[in-house]
């Protein structure tokens, strides 16, 4: 009788390398979390460790991978030197926590090149020789723009410029380098799941602040942001990009579409988690959710905050930078397509 | 995801600076209810950070420790901290407790045992303390991995590259060049903006001199545009305690009061001290809390007579023990203050200093000083017959000890109940207990404190006799 066949080794390695893409955000939201609910950064904290666990997983698939294939594997490539960028970011970051604190700001240099590294390695765990699920990749978008993410400011020019200068990027490439049906759809259903099952989860554990000021007082973790609605711009662009198509024009129609479908979905829905109706475990809002170093008086909690308002020339500007994401993302694709490569 | 944070970062930006040189660590001796303490509290070197908090009292005791910022309140302060006993001793409990913004706090130690239970609380300032200086060998590691990185990403996107590999590649060196350079830049502007706005550091003024008459006055000016003296309280009676210490010799010393003339002004009759360079260190405290040191340099001319000097007949002794208050401008002065001291003659290298018009202070403490331990400076203060000398208060306080390292690098001033400001500490504490205890006059006094850093300290301790206000000077080394 011959011994059962042997698993094909790439593939659990690949599953591996995506499961540690995932980790990344994964492991970031819950750190907002923590520095929300408990305030304190300690360096062998949950989260913490979580993200490093994360990266040292996808470091070593991606050495399986590189191993096997030095030639194929650039996105392997890509993963490792993510690694390394944040072996390096952790020394610089050490050091630059031990003096400067976070007095001299919080997107420092060695920040930077964190946010640098953890986006390598979710492109690269997604690029490899054929594309995989973006999904990590739209996670760690949402994670590092998760100042303006707050339903809050949802209704501010500022929260779409940001969205539409980053996700038709990748959900264009995603829908052009294809894969399947509806590629850019399961891209941001995979996003959309990776946050909300940390919306629904988080708030299960205990935790409380360390120090002060505490405006608002927790016993469990804060749930963080409710996930936007990527799902319906990628699912408009999963239709219009079906045609591999290519150049300034298909971006401009790509941008248009990302641009009206992401705004007529999010901004009720925005006004939706304002409302009482959305006070309840599943979407965590009805404005009850706030980190608590945070100073709100009680109407901020349920109104819109005032920003740079979505008038005429923002809108103009949000679609601008729609249209120029979306011709990365047909650039991106064209190269990710398997069979061009 | 730290970014929330900078809304209440720039909230609590006030303006701030600390009341010592070089010297950031408070020390406490007093009383909890009917539990005596000695507190030690090790501020953090940047934000957000622990601070160290030891508590020497009877053993048996359960303590604990609430930071409460002075700009939040006890309100939004967060839970309590247990401070339990150190393994060996059951006397010191320490904890250690985060503090995430600059700022002002007050800290509440609550001890509760078998003799009941009481609270004391501590002024204490966070602040960044440090400039950050990369050790070579961090320097030489990082270079070697940003050369590693440099070079894969060039690499990885030639192996990208479906055509024009070595066009492919010069781009991406181009583009990581750029975000290389940009990141320094950035890197630069960051240090310099925590340089000039976060980092603790004492608040230059500007003195001069002004002759009139037959007197010399001293006039003080904030240095910087912004700081204004409009929100000072007094500190046992007075709104700046300033010190006057002669540069080249460290030989003079004066302990002088000014009066606030305006809201950026404060102008005093000098003593007849002798000519020369003077290094300045002010004291202050604001209706808040905070304390601030102020520092500068004069150039002193000759004396022209000995100015008149206010009585002291114990009305003013009286004003010293009052709690803190806000005052009003005064009219140009006319003399000395009544608290006004100054000292002329060399520091005594040993343990025993003589004293202007006879008399001995000896400096008790045992052994030699090491810095970052905790001592105290005991002092004996012995008549022209060698006898316990008769110690009256001297500005509600039964001694002040200052004390300076050779190199201007520490400058603190102390009392018997530690370094702290009392206005400040009276300002946060409740009005129960807002009255400064009698200081107990004993002809022998103590001073809590640990030298930050070794190195050669002149100390100077001042005492008031019925003689007059007498300072003792020794030159103290510390390993």
């Amino acid at each position: 009788m011959n011994p059962p066949a042997l698993p094909d080794r790439p593939a659990i390695i690949g599953m591996l390398l995506s499961a540690a893409a995932a980790a990344v955000p994964v492991s970031l939201l819950w750190d907002f979390s923590w520095e929300a609910t408990v305030g304190v950064d300690r360096v062998w904290g949950a989260p913490h460790v979580a993200t490093y666990l994360a990266v040292a997983l996808a470091a070593l698939a991606a050495i399986a991978l590189v191993l096997r294939n030095p030639g194929r594997e650039i996105g392997a490539w890509i993963v490792l030197w993510g690694a390394l960028a944040f072996v390096t970011a952790f020394a610089f970051d050490r050091w630059w926590q031990a003096g400067y604190g976070l007095a001299a700001g919080i997107w420092h240099p060695p920040q930077l090149v964190k946010a640098v590294a953890f986006f390598a390695i979710v492109c690269g765990a997604w690029w490899r020789p054929s594309p995989r699920s973006a999904g990590p990749v739209l996670a760690m978008i949402a994670t590092v723009t998760l100042a303006s993410n707050f339903a809050n400011l949802q209704h501010g020019a500022a929260f779409f410029q940001i969205a539409c200068a980053t996700y038709p990027m990748v959900l264009v490439a995603v829908a052009v380098a294809g894969g399947g049906r509806f590629p850019a759809a399961r891209a941001a259903l995979v996003c959309m799941a990776l946050q909300a099952a940390l919306v629904w989860l988080l708030p299960l554990v205990k935790g409380s602040p360390e120090g002060g000021p505490v405006y608002h007082p927790r016993t469990t973790l804060l749930p963080p942001p409710f996930p936007l609605l990527l799902v319906a711009p990628a699912l408009a662009l999963d239709c219009m990009m079906r045609a591999r198509r290519h150049g300034w024009m298909a971006a401009g129609e790509g941008g248009l579409a990302f641009f009206v479908v992401f705004a007529a979905a999010q901004w009720p829905f925005a006004s939706f988690l304002l409302s009482p109706a959305a006070d309840h475990w599943f979407f965590t809002g009805g404005g009850r959710h706030w980190p608590f170093f945070m100073p709100l008086t009680a109407e901020m909690h349920t109104s819109f905050w005032p920003g740079t308002p979505f008038d005429l020339k923002n809108s103009a500007l949000a679609l601008a930078l729609a249209c120029a994401s979306a011709r990365l993302g047909l650039w991106l694709g064209a190269w990710l397509r398997p069979s061009e490569k | 995801m730290n970014t929330l944070r900078v809304i209440l970062i720039v909230l609590l930006l006030a303006r701030h600076a600390t009341a010592h040189v070089g010297s950031p660590n408070v020390f406490f001796d007093g009383k909890a209810g009917p539990h005596a303490v000695r507190i030690v509290i090790r501020p953090p070197l940047a934000l957000p950070g622990l601070a160290q908090v030891d508590v020497r009292t009877d053993g048996g005791v359960s303590v604990s420790v609430r930071p409460v910022s002075l700009v939040s309140g006890v309100d939004a302060a967060p839970p309590a901290v247990n401070a339990p006993p150190v393994a060996g001793d059951a006397q010191l409990f320490s904890a250690s407790v985060w503090l995430l913004h600059r700022g002002n706090y007050a800290m509440h130690i609550t001890l509760d045992g078998p003799g009941g239970s009481g609270e004391v609380r501590v002024p204490v300032q966070a602040a960044a303390l440090t400039k950050p200086e990369m050790p070579p060998s961090l320097g030489l590691l990082l270079g070697a991995l940003g050369v590693i990185l440099f070079a894969g990403a060039v690499a990885i996107a030639g192996l990208a590259a479906t055509a024009r590999r070595v066009r492919v590649m010069g781009i991406a060196a181009v583009l990581l060049a750029t975000a290389v350079g940009s990141g320094a830049m950035r890197w630069r502007k960051m240090d310099a903006d925590f340089r000039n706005n976060a980092l603790s550091k004492p608040l230059p003024i500007e003195a001069r001199v002004r002759t009139e008459g037959e007197r010399h006055f001293l006039t003080l000016e904030p240095a910087g545009a912004t700081s204004s003296w409009h929100t000072l309280v007094t500190d046992h009676g007075k709104l700046i305690h300033l010190f006057l210490i002669e540069e080249s010799s460290g030989r003079v010393f004066a302990h002088l009061h000014p009066v606030r003339r305006e809201r950026r002004l404060f102008e005093g009759v000098l003593p007849p001290l002798p000519p020369g360079g003077y290094a300045l260190y002010g004291e202050v405290t604001h209706e808040n809390g905070a304390s601030d040191t102020l520092t500068g340099r004069v150039t002193l001319p000759a004396p022209i007579g000995t100015p008149t000097q206010a009585d002291w007949n114990m009305k003013n002794e009286a004003w010293c023990q009052s709690p803190p208050a806000l005052l009003g401008n005064s009219a140009a002065p006319g003399a000395l203050d009544a608290d006004d001291s100054w000292h002329v003659g060399t520091a005594s290298p040993t343990r025993s200093a003589a004293l202007m018009g006879g008399g001995r202070v000896v400096l008790l403490t045992p052994g030699e000083f090491v810095a970052n331990r905790e001592t105290s400076l005991r002092f004996a203060v012995l008549s022209p017959i060698g006898e316990a000398a008769t110690l009256q208060t001297y500005m509600g306080m039964a001694g002040h000890c200052v004390l300076r390292r050779s190199d201007g690098s520490v400058f603190t001033h102390l009392h018997p109940n530690g370094s702290i400001s009392m206005a400040a500490q009276q300002l946060i504490s409740p009005r129960e207990n807002s009255k400064p205890a009698p200081a107990t006059l004993s002809h022998e006094i103590t001073f809590p404190y640990a030298f930050p850093q070794p190195g050669e300290y002149r100390v100077w301790v001042q005492v008031r006799t019925p003689r007059g206000v007498l300072t003792g000077a020794f030159d103290v080394r510390v390993k």
